[in-house]
């Protein structure tokens, strides 16, 4: 039956109607077929956010940048013979001077001194040996020729064989010890300062967005309640009243800082309290601190990573702000707003103590905010464009 | 909607209320005295002053008789140290105008060029102009304001001389306002890029809407289109970021005043607080406060005017 119902060869060309069953072969058979289910290797949350990541070129840059940052204020202070607390009035306010860049006619630790005494230059007890670079702009004052001398400040101090990379304070400390060590500690009290925002704000967000009703809403209430405190104004009242050390600084980013947090996680709660898998782990008796972590948490991990990148800075702008007003750790410990806020008195006279505070500040805030642009992209991809 | 912001006045209230109580008690919790470092006075003229002002009481009676002193008389204390015998009112009206000119010059003229650069950015999306806006968007908004302040003290003032290098008190309005261009320039940058990121990124969203489509298929120009269609829409938004920017602003101007020795009320907090002025230092920071909690009130009412979906939201709460 079946064998006839397959000759019609009437209706077919002659090589075909021709062509026996041999001819024929079936086209996949050793082959898998990829229809039933999804035979990619599967990607987690994170390592999908991880690709995004990597295809962002800025936060790539960005992330190489604040690892340099993070090398630097670990071991650049150990990086020269200088310590950080080391005065030497003999050699204050050295202009910077960096060992092969000064061939090159850059941070030579050259300095103008001006209207100098034309008739001393030759005093070689005033100006040492070779130290007079050039001289210019010979004027008079009170029938005195005058003269402006750029010379090498070091061979001036009689220090030739010392160098300074980034020039000294008006006590003689090294910048670049300094600079890196307030590095140091900027980081450090920014991110514990973050780190115990994040813990305090998702417990109580948990709580306030899992309980809801009543509590929540009188949770919520005291949030708006520290809300409406400046946060400048909290941070002086508190380091005022309980010094400033470390600790204070910290805690006293952390009194208004949690609230943050606290709200984007009860966001995520109610959010996803009444979804069906809660409900049917409830069902199943998971107890409440049970479906709060291991449930329902796991949802604003990506809101709170991002989160936490965004406030880093924020925190170092509020440290180095606080240090600048001469809110900071006690003297000697440095602070790159202290160090702003003693360069900006000699600004004109010596640029280069205001110039790398400046400039590590900078980069460290372009970096953090880049990345932090980054993870949030990377994230949450519905996201993405707003920046 | 009456009731509504009847409600959140009172609730503004009652927060600077609390702000001043805890200010208050955290001012005289404070280790050290208005006088205790100065050589001039006996320990017997010490207490004699300190019984004049009060402080030989307890906490909660010296906040009783200030309370008391606030509503018989407006009275908010007497300096002590910084502006001896003046009335702490008088010192911080004398600096507030200083302070309040700087802060509301620069957020207005951040408004427009804000607007301005977040619309290139989103007109010309993924072309050059907007990666040279975005590059300085981000610069802008991480660079704190007192870096950008040295810096422009330093180059147009030092190097170049355009601008005077500190401000002009008692010059002429021309004058003063000369002298005020380098703050207000390096407070403006921040909320400039505020507003420049968050208008491209409403914009973007608008421009792919369906009603741009309709009003191309009209005929309007894209530039048209824009300004007439998606600019109304996303200025709404826009209105709810200024306001709070202004906080953002009096903060950063409290080291950009000390900069440019600008007399205005940023300096006096910590002046106030170091040398234990207490009226003045409370003084300054409730005005701060006021700043701080005005904004959100504002921000609250705005957002039902502007917006009438959320006017329900804030029916069902009140």
């Amino acid at each position: 039956m079946a064998k006839e119902k397959f000759v019609t060869p009437d209706a077919l060309p002659e090589e075909v109607a021709k062509l026996t069953p041999d001819a024929f072969a079936f086209t996949s058979v050793g082959e898998k077929l990829m229809d039933e289910e999804m035979q990619t290797v599967s990607r987690g949350f994170f390592r999908d956010a991880l690709f995004r990541l990597r295809k962002n070129k800025a936060a790539v840059a960005a992330f190489f940048l604040l690892c340099f940052i993070v090398f630097m204020a670990i071991f650049g202070p150990g990086m020269n013979e200088h310590t950080f607390t080391a005065q030497n009035l003999d050699h204050a306010n050295m202009p910077p001077r960096i060992p092969v860049l000064e061939d090159l006619g850059i941070f030579n630790g050259s300095r103008v001194l001006p209207s100098r005494r034309l008739d001393r230059l030759d005093d070689t007890e005033r100006y040492p040996e070779g130290c007079i670079l050039r001289t210019f702009n010979e004027h008079e004052i009170r029938k005195v020729k005058m003269v402006d001398v750029e010379v090498n400040y070091y061979k001036y101090v009689g220090a030739d064989d010392t160098y300074y990379w980034f020039g000294t304070d008006d006590l003689g400390r090294d910048i670049w010890t300094r600079l890196w060590r307030g590095a140091r500690v900027s980081l450090i009290i920014a991110v514990v300062a973050v780190l115990t925002d994040v813990v305090i704000g998702v417990v109580y967000g948990a709580i306030a967005g899992y309980y809801g009703g009543t509590l929540d809403m009188i949770m919520m209430r005291f949030c708006e309640l520290l809300n409406a405190f400046p946060n400048v104004i909290v941070c002086t009242m508190f380091i005022m009243v309980f010094g400033s050390g470390m600790t204070s600084m910290i805690l006293a980013l952390t009194v208004r800082g949690w609230v943050g947090c606290a709200r984007i996680v009860r966001a995520q709660f109610l959010r996803f309290r009444g979804r069906e898998y809660v409900m049917a782990a409830q069902t199943m008796g998971v107890p409440d601190r049970a479906l709060i972590f291991r449930h329902i948490l796991p949802n604003s991990v990506g809101p709170i990573i991002t989160r936490t990148m965004v406030a880093i800075p924020g925190a170092i702008f509020t440290e180095s702000f606080l240090a600048y007003i001469g809110l900071g750790l006690a003297p000697p410990e440095p602070s790159i707003g202290t160090m702003l806020s003693a360069g900006q008195k000699v600004l004109m006279e010596f640029p280069h103590q205001t110039l790398f505070p400046a400039i590590v500040i900078s980069v460290l805030m372009i970096a953090f905010n880049l990345f932090g642009n980054g993870l949030r992209d990377a994230l949450d991809p519905t996201q993405r464009g707003q920046e | 909607m009456g009731k509504y912001i009847l409600k959140r006045l009172g609730m503004m209230l009652l927060t600077l209320f609390f702000i001043m109580t805890i200010g208050f008690c955290m001012m005289r919790a404070m280790p050290g005295g208005p006088y205790d470092d100065d050589p001039e006075l006996t320990p017997e003229q010490i207490e004699m002053l300190e019984a004049k002002l009060n402080l030989d009481k307890s906490i909660p009676e010296q906040y009783f008789l200030f309370l008391k002193g606030i509503i018989l008389d407006g009275n908010w204390g007497v300096s002590v140290k910084l502006r001896p015998g003046l009335d702490a009112l008088t010192v911080l009206k004398e600096r507030i105008p200083h302070s309040m000119l700087l802060n509301i010059a620069s957020l207005v003229i951040s408004i427009p060029l804000g607007i301005l650069s977040g619309t290139l950015a989103a007109m010309f999306k993924n072309k050059w102009p907007d990666y040279i806006i975005s590059v300085m968007v981000i610069i802008c908004i991480s660079v704190p304001s007192f870096v950008f302040a040295t810096g422009l003290q330093y180059f147009l003032s030092g190097k170049l001389a355009w601008f005077p290098a500190i401000y002009d008190v008692k010059g002429a309005l021309g004058a003063k306002l000369y002298s005020m261009v380098l703050p207000i320039l390096a407070l403006a940058f921040s909320p400039i890029a505020t507003i420049t990121r968050y208008l491209r990124g409403e914009l973007i969203e608008t421009l792919s809407s369906e009603y741009m489509l309709l009003a191309r298929t009209k005929g309007l120009k894209k530039s048209q289109a824009v300004v007439r269609h998606a600019f109304r829409n996303s200025m709404v938004p826009l209105a709810n970021i200024i306001i709070p920017m202004f906080t953002n602003i009096m903060g950063g101007s409290l080291v950009v005043e000390t900069i440019f020795a600008v007399p205005g009320i940023g300096g006096i907090i910590k002046d106030s607080i170091n040398a234990s002025d207490y009226s003045l230092a409370l003084g300054a920071m409730l005005f701060y406060s006021f700043i701080s909690v005005a904004t959100i009130f504002v921000v609250d009412i705005s957002y039902g005017i502007i917006d009438p979906r959320i006017r329900l939201g804030g029916k069902k709460n009140g």
